[in-house]
């Protein structure tokens, strides 16, 4: 696999748009599951009302990788960074939009892998940033 | 209930632990709003169909049980960023431990930097990430 041409074509390349529309009832029972106690993210009528900052997380996009991005063995999800800049709130309408940010190869216990990051950016209705989600899959290409 | 002054705060202090509810109501609530009802994750005889030992803690809850973590500890904060490798899987109705320790101070904006991690009952690391926090 040749990481150097596969970045070139790949990284940096917008694939994927989705809205989604949120309801509090979404953002109260994430923050429940998660053992949030406050009623920040817990009571729908706290007037700071807001997603639990990792809510982003739930909110996948149509494609997880470009049509045509080559099958690199077998995926898994070894992680996600989320980066915060607004405040989410129930009632919000969100755009995410999806594209390659790295891809980068590591050598583990199980042989090579290579790693793929998907970056998702979320603008609210008011096209404001309000978060930035970083989801990193790992492809082993030996793993049966 | 008021959360640590960011003044008294020092590089090595540790987060109360927290043992988080994993059991299967909890996933089985989790899961339907997060269109991840998969059966890995609802029942561990399918889970034990794809070669799991049970069925497993969707990453991105375990993440969020990380937050959470925070957020008991320093009621009002603000976390601005957090990172979080699944390095294995947690299991359902296990008995995990989440830890956190303060691994940095930034005075100019006033945030912390935090090491999270969630074991379990081994001891063994499942989950491991990092915060920036604002108090």
């Amino acid at each position: 696999m040749d990481l150097e041409a596969l970045k070139a074509e790949w990284v940096g390349l917008d694939f994927d748009e989705k809205k989604f529309d949120l309801s509090a009832e979404q953002l109260r029972v994430f923050a429940v599951s998660c053992g949030e106690e406050e009623p920040r993210f817990i009571d729908p009528n706290d007037p700071d009302f807001q997603a639990a900052p990792t809510f982003v997380t739930t909110l996948r996009s149509a494609r997880v990788l470009p049509s045509g991005f080559p099958n690199l063995g077998r995926p898994f999800d070894a992680g996600k960074k989320v980066i915060l800049h607004a405040p989410i709130r129930g009632g919000d309408q969100l755009i995410g939009r999806s594209r390659i940010s790295d891809i980068y190869s590591k050598t583990g216990r199980g042989g090579p892998m290579i790693f793929v990051v998907h970056e998702m950016e979320f603008r609210n209705q008011r096209d404001e940033l309000v978060a930035v989600v970083d989801s990193r899959q790992i492809n082993q290409p030996e793993a049966k | 209930m008021a959360g640590p002054s960011f003044d008294d705060l020092e590089v090595g202090d540790e987060l109360p632990e927290f043992k988080p509810d994993v059991s299967m109501e909890r996933i089985r609530l989790f899961v339907g709003p997060s269109g991840m009802a998969a059966g890995r994750f609802t029942d561990h005889e399918a889970a034990r169909k794809e070669g799991l030992p049970g069925a497993i803690v969707p990453g991105i809850l375990s993440a969020g049980i990380l937050a959470g973590l925070i957020h008991r500890w320093a009621p009002g904060s603000r976390i601005r960023q957090i990172d979080t490798v699944f390095r294995a899987p947690v299991l359902v109705d296990s008995h995990p431990l989440c830890r956190s320790v303060v691994t940095d101070k930034d005075e100019s904006d006033r945030t912390v930097e935090v090491d999270l991690t969630i074991t379990n009952e081994q001891g063994e690391t499942r989950v491991m990430g990092t915060a920036r926090v604002e108090l």
